[in-house]
């Protein structure tokens, strides 16, 4: 809400030299975040832009358009002007600006400094202002005119700057929605006296209830319903300070009956809506929608209405949706004579509900949503009425119509002292309590443990002895608040094995080269198709989302591979070289006849680019499927899993280049290289070789403990061995029936060949062996034997041949 | 070679008869005076190891001239063989000791001569290592979860996919209510459930399974309908707070935040608590740190743009209809609950202006973390 601290200052004394930012930090502490403060003026010369008078308007002899204004602005002699403003009179008020003050730019809107002009021959060295000049609206068809009796001679600055506090009321406090709420703040926290308006006024022409009759069908929809009849109104632009008013607190003004119900609405809170009285056929009565029923709004819409909508309707059916919008046949016109203003209560969630559906937003409904007091009504339409008449030219029938089946009563709310102290932290004093509550409007009578403490009538969120603790704390000042530690157990922290996994293995995978990356976990049903087979993304319904923000995240993904290729795509353009990254994060699949989702730790890797060289230079080696598989097997060791690579088919990859991740010889996952065409689809030209591993899934085969073997006592002896064998068999196989052997403490590939010295469809591969023995060292006979007899069994299992 | 000629001469000095004889000494003990004063020479000229191995083996060796004096004693008169044989130990003795010192001369040229050619602009790039790292979003949420365990608060996860029940209506956020305004919300086909707005609903599933007291620290995924731009993501992650037991109260909650606020972001810093609104605490506050990047007052300081100080997350006491709600007498049990923003913490901690660069994944940003 935007609050003119010169507005403000009508209904609270503001301290005199009280700095804005002062005032705008203490509201914060105690009640209502200033978000933005702006200084009206601030950039107006005191000297340089006055207020002026026009004493004299005459033709320019030398263009049409063009005007000579002689100004008197306060100066020794009046000036003389060029100006052409079309709405530029003798006996005028207006701001006048002479040379050297910083101005806006009425053509580029920058700012700039007067100088002096000659326009068609005639020297000009002043100016009458717009408002766009002046940098308070865009307005510049026409210079701004001041009221008569502004004095001639003031600094601009003084007259009409001022200070607008942008202020963001949480949504419990409907009450300070308002300038009056707000000086009820400010005096509870400055200090000071709040004067509200007086809405007095004479009343003629027999009792409002002989004019209209207003009836509400189901007071839970509407708490009360105050209405005033003025006829005789003439409909015209509201005056000047009611408009400066409306436009700081950031209303346009229309007309001046529009702009009295907002003006009052900015004032003390309370929406209102006038209708033409003429227009209204029958009783008035507050009801629910029937179904089919239909509105044209005001905006000219014609609605058809929900059965929860709330209207006010008359003889004729719906006339306006209850606190939300007016309808088209009683809108005030320029025609409009009498008025019928009405100043209700309506049930705060069913005008948040229409105004959401209808997409209606409003000052008056945010106020309604929030729940307004009942009280508030009557005082309201009793200041709205005051200013028909005084401004309008109207006359006000007698008394109000006020249907209020159910009086409010403000709830007694009892605070034992302890409680106070028990939430707060520290013991505010008994008569600072009493005092900062009174200040705020609060009724305080001691009881025998404490208070028993009555909301004022405008404060509808107070119920509990806590609310009652955060007014006497917010009062009383948090800096106030002693920083004590938590006492009492600690209580006992649970396991969380699935958690320390996923933890254990982004280190591990971040300490074997890769960053961490963290995708949306919104995607498109485009992106998961590319990666995930349609089989299984038409079985496993994905969850969707209702009210997507585009076409691109419209479903929660149940593959974290769309979300890293894309991350690789963008790194490619980026122009990085080398692309190691990693993502732990959630899949969410659906479970049948769950109301929530699975929502599954997995881990995704991806390795692609070449390999930086000496100088981090772009290097010669493309990365491949051998580098993730080196990653995740290092990152695996360090939470003590072993796993075992099968060669197999994933969708998306390349047949021959993928391996299923056993665990247990259960699959926990899957490594490869993606299938060119995948790639092409997100727009990547280079290999890229990819792992993936359901968390959940490797989980039982961590070891709860990991056993480390002893440093072996006797030396070992190293032999080499070359097997040929068929181009199919797996090097794993062979290493581990090498392995096998008692004597052996490891082997290790260390070369693989084909070609020319060997037939087609045979490989050699070559072993480097260490042969060990637990009890005694190991002679070079004892492994030549030992590795005849490995040879033997590689030869019967695998048609393995030693190779010279 | 010119150390291994010399030595190779020495090897085949014949001996020799000397007419200057006068104090009874005899050819051979002349000999081994010769020798001596030759194989001094020769060590002295030897330029390398090869060299001084030569000389080794043509003086000491087992054919060597010294040696070949020391065995053929025997052939001696045993006065003479008494005084040569003193007098070529003494000898030997020298020569071993310095060829030892030659040789350590040798080395020390050498390894300066090396030292000197393998020398290398320092200045220029070290190797480059393939490094890996962690994501300054699980960076920072690892150090705020850290902070909390250390003060006893267990971290524990929650559904990013949550009901209306418990992302709204149990924190007294009813439908049609305008807290809603707050959190504005992607809703999940057909059954109306929802992508949690805030980590908040965690309080409610922790306290239907757990009695007090609780201290809990939960990490997390949670979205907004918002539109994107420098200070807003639709996904974000938030670090949800909850303690209850018996006297917790305000003033705990302002120790706590002031320890976890000094730990992050420096031991000097002060806590700012003002009002705030959040329908399931009351009463609620908003807790702000003084700016660390400047004294509080430089209009130009980047991190905090002159105000002094940085909101850093929304906190306050546990409503009581909550604590009934998980049927804990609200009489006996109060708690806080707090909720902070990693994103915004990273923000601050690295100056980072836009929140965008988080969830764009460029290497190139984070690689400097």
């Amino acid at each position: 809400m935007l609050v003119s601290l010169k507005w403000l200052s009508e209904y609270v004394d503001l301290p005199a030299g009280l700095d804005a930012d002062d005032l705008a930090h203490r509201l914060t502490m105690a009640s209502a975040e200033v978000e933005g403060i702006v200084r009206v003026g601030a950039q107006w010369d005191r000297e340089l832009v006055t207020v002026g008078s026009v004493l004299a308007v005459e033709p320019h002899p030398d263009a049409d358009r063009l005007r000579l204004a002689t100004v008197d602005y306060g100066g020794e002699a009046p000036q003389q002007v060029v100006c052409g403003a079309p709405n530029v009179a003798e006996g005028q008020r207006i701001a006048f600006a002479r040379e050297g003050a910083p101005l806006v730019d009425s053509r580029s809107g920058e700012p700039s400094v007067l100088k002096v002009a000659t326009i068609r021959g005639v020297e000009s060295s002043g100016m009458v202002l717009s408002e766009r000049e002046l940098g308070i609206s865009e307005e510049h068809e026409g210079i701004l005119v001041l009221p008569d009796d502004a004095p001639i001679g003031e600094p601009l600055r003084d007259y009409l700057g001022d200070v607008i506090l942008d202020v963001h009321i949480w949504p419990n406090r409907p009450d300070m929605m308002n300038m009056a709420g707000i000086a009820r703040e400010v005096a509870a926290i400055i200090g000071g006296e709040v004067r509200l308006p007086d809405a007095s006024y004479a009343e003629a022409g027999g009792p409002v209830a002989d004019a209209v009759a207003v009836t509400i069908d189901d007071p839970a929809f509407c708490a009360r319903y105050v209405a005033t009849v003025i006829e005789g109104v003439t409909v015209a632009p509201s005056p000047q300070w009611m408009q400066d008013r409306l436009r700081a607190a950031g209303q346009r003004p229309i007309n001046n009956v529009v702009d009295i119900t907002n003006y009052v609405m900015f004032e003390l809170g309370q929406p209102l809506h006038a209708f033409d009285l003429t227009a209204i056929e029958g009783t008035v009565v507050v009801r629910t929608a029937d179904e089919g029923e239909r509105l044209r709004t005001l905006d000219g819409e014609d609605r058809v209405l929900a059965t929860d909508t709330l209207l006010i309707t008359d003889d004729s059916g719906p006339i306006a949706l209850a606190g939300v919008m007016g309808g088209a046949s009683t809108e005030v016109s320029e025609g409009t004579t009498s008025i019928l203003l009405e100043a209700a209560t309506f049930d705060a969630p069913t005008t948040r509900r229409t105004s959401t559906r209808l997409n209606l937003r409003s000052e008056a409904s945010s106020r309604f949503e929030r729940g307004l007091s009942a009280d508030l009504t009557m005082h309201a339409a009793r200041r709205a009425t005051q200013l028909f008449v005084d401004l309008c030219g109207g006359t006000a029938r007698e008394g109000a119509i006020d249907v209020y089946p159910r009086p409010h009563e403000s709830p007694t709310v009892h605070v034992p002292r302890e409680r106070l102290d028990t939430v707060i932290g520290f013991s505010v004093p008994d008569d600072e309590v009493e005092r900062g509550l009174g200040v705020l409007g609060f009724e305080v009578t001691t009881a025998d443990d404490g208070w028993d403490v009555t909301a004022p009538w405008w404060r509808t969120d107070v119920s509990i002895a806590d609310d009652i603790a955060e007014e006497v704390v917010r009062i009383a000042g948090y800096d106030r608040l002693p920083a004590t530690t938590l006492g009492g157990r600690i209580p006992a922290h649970e396991p969380r094995p699935l958690a320390s996994l996923r933890e254990q293995l982004r280190d591990a995978l971040a300490d074997s080269g890769l960053h961490e990356v963290l995708t949306y976990s919104l995607t498109s049903d485009e992106a998961l198709r590319r990666v995930v087979p349609a089989e299984r993304l038409d079985g496993v319904p994905l969850l969707r989302i209702h009210n997507p923000m585009s076409s691109e995240r419209e479903v929660l993904r149940n593959s974290l591979r769309p979300g890293v290729l894309e991350v690789v795509d963008r790194n490619i353009r980026a122009g990085v070289d080398e692309i190691a990254i990693f993502e732990i994060a959630h899949v969410y699949v659906p479970v049948d006849g769950e109301e929530l989702p699975d929502e599954r730790d997995q881990l995704v890797g991806v390795v692609c680019g070449v390999e930086g060289d000496r100088w981090g230079q772009r290097g010669d080696r493309q990365l491949d499927f051998f580098d993730a598989k080196g990653v995740l097997v290092d990152a695996l060791a360090r939470v003590g899993v072993s796993i075992e690579f099968v060669a197999g088919e994933e969708f998306g990859m390349l047949p021959g280049r993928v391996a299923t991740l056993n665990a247990g010889g259960e699959p926990v996952g899957v490594i490869g290289e993606l299938h060119p065409s995948t790639l092409a689809q997100f727009g990547i030209e280079q290999p890229v070789a990819l792992f993936e591993m359901d968390l959940p899934a490797l989980l039982p085969h961590v070891p709860e403990r990991r056993e480390v073997a002893g440093v072996p006592r006797f030396p070992a002896v190293e032999q080499d061995l070359a097997l040929i064998v068929d181009d199919d068999v797996p090097a794993a196989a062979l290493q581990q029936m090498i392995e096998q052997s008692r004597l052996v403490g490891n082997a290790r590939v260390f070369d693989v060949y084909r070609g020319e010295q060997l037939p087609d469809g045979k490989k050699s591969v070559a072993f480097s062996i260490h042969y060990q023995a637990i009890d005694r060292t190991l002679t070079g006979e004892d492994a030549n034997k030992e590795q005849a007899r490995i040879v033997k069994r590689l030869t019967r299992e695998f048609g393995a041949e030693q190779r010279a | 070679m010119k150390g291994y000629g010399s030595a190779l001469a020495l090897f085949a000095l014949p001996p020799r008869c000397d007419a200057s004889y006068t104090r009874g000494m005899t050819a051979t003990a002349d000999r081994v005076e010769d020798l001596g004063r030759e194989a001094r020479e020769a060590l002295a000229a030897a330029g390398d190891e090869d060299a001084l191995e030569a000389w080794r083996t043509g003086t000491l060796g087992r054919s060597g001239t010294l040696t070949g004096i020391l065995r053929g004693l025997g052939d001696l008169e045993p006065d003479e063989r008494r005084e040569v044989g003193r007098a070529a130990n003494v000898l030997k003795n020298e020569l071993e000791a310095a060829l030892e010192a030659r040789s350590a001369e040798l080395r020390g040229a050498a390894l300066a001569a090396s030292v000197v050619e393998g020398a290398v602009d320092v200045t220029l790039p070290g190797r480059p290592r393939r490094r890996g790292g962690l994501h300054p979003i699980t960076q920072t949420m690892r150090e705020i979860t850290e902070v909390f365990e250390r003060m006893g608060f267990a971290t524990v996860d929650g559904p990013e996919v949550e009901t209306d029940d418990y992302n709204f209506q149990r924190l007294r956020i009813p439908t049609n209510h305008p807290a809603r305004d707050m959190q504005d919300t992607f809703w999940i086909e057909p059954d109306r459930t929802l992508l949690r707005t805030h980590t908040s609903p965690i309080q409610i599933r922790y306290m239907d399974s757990h009695e007090p007291p609780i201290r809990i620290c939960v990490p997390g995924r949670t979205y907004r309908y918002e539109a994107t731009d420098a200070t807003h993501e639709w996904m974000f992650h938030q670090v949800e707070l909850l303690a209850v037991d018996e006297g917790i109260s305000l003033a705990d909650l302002k120790g706590t935040l002031q320890e976890f606020a000094r730990a992050l972001f420096g031991s000097e810093r002060k806590v700012l608590i003002r009002n705030g609104y959040f329908a399931y605490v009351e009463p609620g506050v908003e807790l702000a740190v003084d700016c660390f990047a400047c004294p509080g007052d430089d209009p130009k300081c980047a991190v905090c743009r002159g105000a002094g100080w940085l909101e850093i997350m929304g906190a306050g006491m546990v409503h009581p209809e909550l604590l009934e709600a998980a049927g804990y007498d609200s009489s006996r049990y109060t708690g806080f609950a707090a909720g902070m923003g990693p994103e915004r913490i990273a923000m601050l901690k690295y100056g980072i202006t836009d929140i965008r660069n988080f969830y764009a994944n460029d290497l190139r940003f984070l690689r400097q973390f």
